[in-house]
């Protein structure tokens, strides 16, 4: 099976070598030419748009920023529609709307293309271990098919349902991180201003109810004051967005997730928005007083 | 002064019957040509395009309702930019983006027309007492051109800085409005959970520290369970995307509004959008429209 990948940044450049250790016969393409150059160097062939990757290719991912790149790359000049023959499968892992998924697969399934909705879980650390959560959405068949490679790249690949299903789940997975991340904030916040040690806190906690892998993972990296990202606060700003967004489309009521999301606001509006998700709790102190 | 008017919708007829009766020569444009039958039959001219509209206008004036139906009237074909002059005015005092009035403001300038947004607070009944607060964007020097038409529609009419700027305060206005309607609404629910009588609650606070314009109007409806528009709660479910997703796009926090948009996104779920937003009372009482 001949293989593509279109977008090669942070997440995409280390699943697309994962694919490439895994066997794959492999040809990528980037909007910079330079982020191509580590794929190349690993044995990828290049191609010189998203339609010349999808000409060469039985399966092509994609892994960009928001639902306009995933729209240009798969339906815009030179896309991805543009090369490919009946019946190829364009898996994209990039997180976006539900709404905009469904509109891409069927759009693409009117010529001949079986869209998947693949989004992931697990962060550059995931990527580049290959322990990835990879949650589907989209055709049955087609997810027998691509579930081979998703291994290369993912612990789990679980078929939720059908088109967008897989950004809903995604969704889901937003609303829990982004409001576990804010509660552990919180609760440190908490134990600090009441002059207990966080630590301590931390390390009762995670052997009772409110064990979650957010309360020892983020949870460690606050009370190390490491802010580097990991996953910055912005993209989790703009992923809580699309909650928003289908809240206010579907009459849903979510306050908890608009709480978050406001936090986040903050976050990006007092510069830490290139810092990781765990910064909040610095927004706390700041809005607390010490 | 010979001027246009596009929107003859509750707020629109009002306003345009005051210019009227002031004298202005005024012709209208509407999409759908039998709306405009009341204010024809009044001496105003029916025109076909709102480029015929603005070719014998000095001032065109619109009230519509979103941001894409204001950017078609000026923009779209047979617009208003086809016809208006240089040195004419468009001021729009529908609800719409700041955005969307900073962008028309600028296209309208590269060909010499003048530009306000205009945006309204004071309702229907404000419309039709011609008291209504008028929040400007724009040129200082614009404004004063319009300033005697303006003066027919409303009690105030405050510049609030340039282009959009009048958007923005029309958007502070809603988010204040609101937010205290969903304050009312939480404390209407409170004292009917204590088998309080709301209208007695409404009438003694009036009198006191939390007296409000809201609590006057909505928290009257309330207690009346009078939830028949007034403005449809869809109009402020509208709003409140647009402004979340500026305070988004500048990076500020606004916790209470954001839990409002959610109590609006819940009363459209329970099927109110169509009634007024005195019916934020009923997402609290849960039990279904």
């Amino acid at each position: 099976m001949k293989v593509g990948f279109i977008g090669l940044g942070i997440m995409g450049r280390p699943m697309a070598l994962n694919l490439l250790k895994g066997g794959s016969d492999l040809t990528v393409w980037a909007r910079r030419p330079e982020s191509m150059t580590p794929l190349l160097e690993a044995g990828a062939r290049g191609a010189g748009s998203a339609a010349e990757v999808a000409a060469a290719c039985d399966v092509v991912f994609s892994m960009v920023a928001d639902a306009a790149d995933v729209e240009q790359v798969a339906l815009g000049a030179a896309g991805v529609v543009e090369g490919a023959r009946t019946g190829l499968i364009f898996v994209d892992m990039s997180t976006i709307a539900p709404a905009a998924a469904q509109d891409i697969a069927a759009r693409l399934a009117d010529k001949g293309v079986t869209m998947l909705d693949a989004p992931v879980s697990g962060g550059e650390v995931g990527a580049i271990s290959g322990a990835l959560t990879i949650m589907v959405g989209g055709d049955e068949a087609a997810f027998a098919r691509v579930q081979p490679l998703l291994a290369c790249m993912g612990k789990t690949a679980t078929l939720i349902g059908g088109p967008g299903a897989g950004q809903v789940a995604k969704a889901c997975n937003q609303i829990l991180t982004g409001i576990g991340v804010m509660a552990v904030a919180e609760a440190f916040n908490f134990a600090r201003k009441s002059g207990v040690d966080a630590a301590k806190v931390r390390e009762a906690l995670l052997g009772g109810f409110a064990y979650s892998r957010i309360l020892e993972n983020h949870g460690q990296r606050m009370l190390d004051r490491n802010f580097k990202p990991g996953f910055k606060a912005w993209m989790h700003q703009k992923d809580m967005n699309i909650v928003m967004q289908e809240a206010h489309r579907l009459g849903l009521m979510l306050p908890g997730s608009a709480a978050t999301a406001q936090l986040f606001n903050a976050m990006v509006g007092s510069g830490m928005g290139e810092e990781d998700s765990v910064a909040a709790l610095k927004l706390l102190e700041n809005m607390s007083g010490a | 002064m010979r001027v246009g008017f596009v929107g003859m919708g509750v707020m629109g007829l009002p306003m345009a019957r005051h210019l009227l009766a002031a004298g202005h020569d005024l012709a209208v444009w509407a999409r759908r040509p039998a709306s405009a039958d009341a204010i024809v039959a009044e001496g105003a001219h029916l025109c076909v395009t709102p480029a015929e509209l603005a070719a014998r206008s000095e001032v065109v004036i619109s009230v519509v309702t979103a941001s894409r139906d204001v950017e078609e009237l000026a923009l779209g074909p047979d617009g208003l930019i086809e016809g208006l002059a240089s040195g004419a005015v468009h001021v729009d005092m529908s609800t719409i983006a700041p955005a969307t009035a900073r962008m028309l403001a600028t296209r309208y300038a590269e060909r010499g027309i003048g530009w306000l947004d205009a945006p309204v607070s004071g309702g229907e009944a404000g419309a039709r007492e011609a008291t209504l607060a008028i929040m400007v964007g724009g040129a200082e020097e614009t404004l004063a051109q319009v300033r005697p038409l303006l003066a027919c529609l409303g009690r105030t009419v405050v510049h609030i800085g340039p282009a959009g700027a009048g958007q923005v305060a029309k958007a502070c206005n809603q988010m204040i409005m609101v937010n205290v309607i969903q304050a009312c609404a939480e404390a209407m629910r409170l004292a009917g959970a204590h088998g309080v009588e709301l209208h007695r609650v409404r009438e003694a606070l009036m009198g006191g520290s939390a007296a409000s314009r809201v609590l006057d109007v909505m928290g009257g409806r309330m207690a009346r369970r009078d939830f028949a528009a007034g403005i449809q709660s869809r109009l402020h479910h509208k709003d409140f995307a647009i402004l979340l997703e500026e305070a988004r796009q500048l990076g500020v926090p606004l916790p209470v509004a954001a839990q409002t948009w959610q109590q609006l996104n819940a009363l459209m779920a329970l099927g109110g959008s169509l009634d007024d937003t005195a019916s934020l009372l009923r997402v609290l009482e849960a039990q279904g429209l």
